[in-house]
């Protein structure tokens, strides 16, 4: 007569011995991944903005910020300069060589609601001298 | 009298929360950590014209063909050769919307004064992007 053995139920368990590994894996990659962007001293509030309601989401990769402030002040690179006359090329000069780092730049203006018009249209001259021509101006969200 | 001698007790970490611990820590990294990306109007640039060039074309554009819009300095809108007046947002949608109609490829000029606030750029450039126009101009006078 044969003889039938009862077989052993095995527990059945997920091996979670490796889970701290992994979880302190992922923070690791968190923590050096992120990035901390710092403003700079200088810059225009975002209440200063001007409101806009079609605006478009312009990812951070690719661009340069000029802020331009109410005083005409046009700040670059961290570095405050004016376009005083034609002759002022600090910012096509400076715009040509971030263009030859990355031909995909696009520059993004934080400028003072307030600030005429004039320094404005002077600056996008000189992108266009630099061949920058994609440009994005920065604005708060119209809330309705 | 038996003395019993004392079992030295093995010093531990208790390990079994650490996971826990950490995987407390992602929620915050990734409740905290916020993709920063900029929000604004996108406008092309034209090619920067070279005085003399010969491929420079001239071209003269009816009223059907393009709409200027000129900023005067306290904030007006003159419309091609009206006279300025002020346009609250409605009104320069309607406008807009009715030049659209005519022709659905216009071409808005926006001419703004260099003594007019950049925020009154931005405000008519804002309801030609909203009423989805393409083809938008900027200059200065």
């Amino acid at each position: 007569m044969a003889n039938f053995q009862k077989k052993r139920s095995r527990d059945v368990a997920i091996p979670n011995g490796s889970m701290s590994d992994i979880a302190f894996l992922l923070l690791l990659f968190f923590m050096v991944s992120t990035v901390f962007v710092q403003e700079k001293k200088f810059w225009v509030e975002r209440d200063r903005w001007p409101i806009a309601e079609s605006i478009e989401r312009i990812p951070r990769n690719h661009t340069t910020t000029i802020y331009v402030m109410r005083d005409e002040t046009i700040l670059i690179d961290d570095i405050p300069t004016r376009i005083e006359s034609s002759e002022d090329v600090f910012v096509s000069s400076t715009l040509i060589r971030k263009k030859a780092d990355d031909p995909e730049l696009v520059v993004c203006f934080r400028t003072d609601r307030d600030t005429k018009y004039g320094v404005m249209s002077d600056v996008m001259r000189q992108l266009q001298t630099a061949e920058t021509l994609v440009v994005a101006f920065e604005t708060q969200q119209r809330h309705n | 009298m038996k003395i019993g001698r004392k079992r030295k007790s093995k010093a531990e970490i208790p390990t079994s929360s650490m996971s826990d611990i950490a995987f407390l820590l992602i929620v915050f990294f990734m409740a905290t950590t916020k993709f920063d990306v900029k929000e604004g109007i996108r406008i092309v640039l034209p090619q920067a014209s070279e005085e003399g060039a010969e491929q420079t074309q001239t071209l003269t554009l009816t009223e059907n063909e393009m709409t200027r819009l000129q900023i005067t300095e306290d904030g007006r809108i003159a419309v091609n050769n009206d006279a300025p007046r002020a346009f609250e947002s409605g009104e320069l949608d309607a406008l807009i919307q009715q030049k659209v109609r005519i022709n659905q490829q216009m071409i808005f000029k926006v001419i703004t004064d260099r003594e007019a606030t950049y925020n009154e750029m931005i405000r008519v450039v804002d309801r030609l992007k909203a009423a989805k126009i393409e083809k938008i101009s900027l200059s200065t006078n």
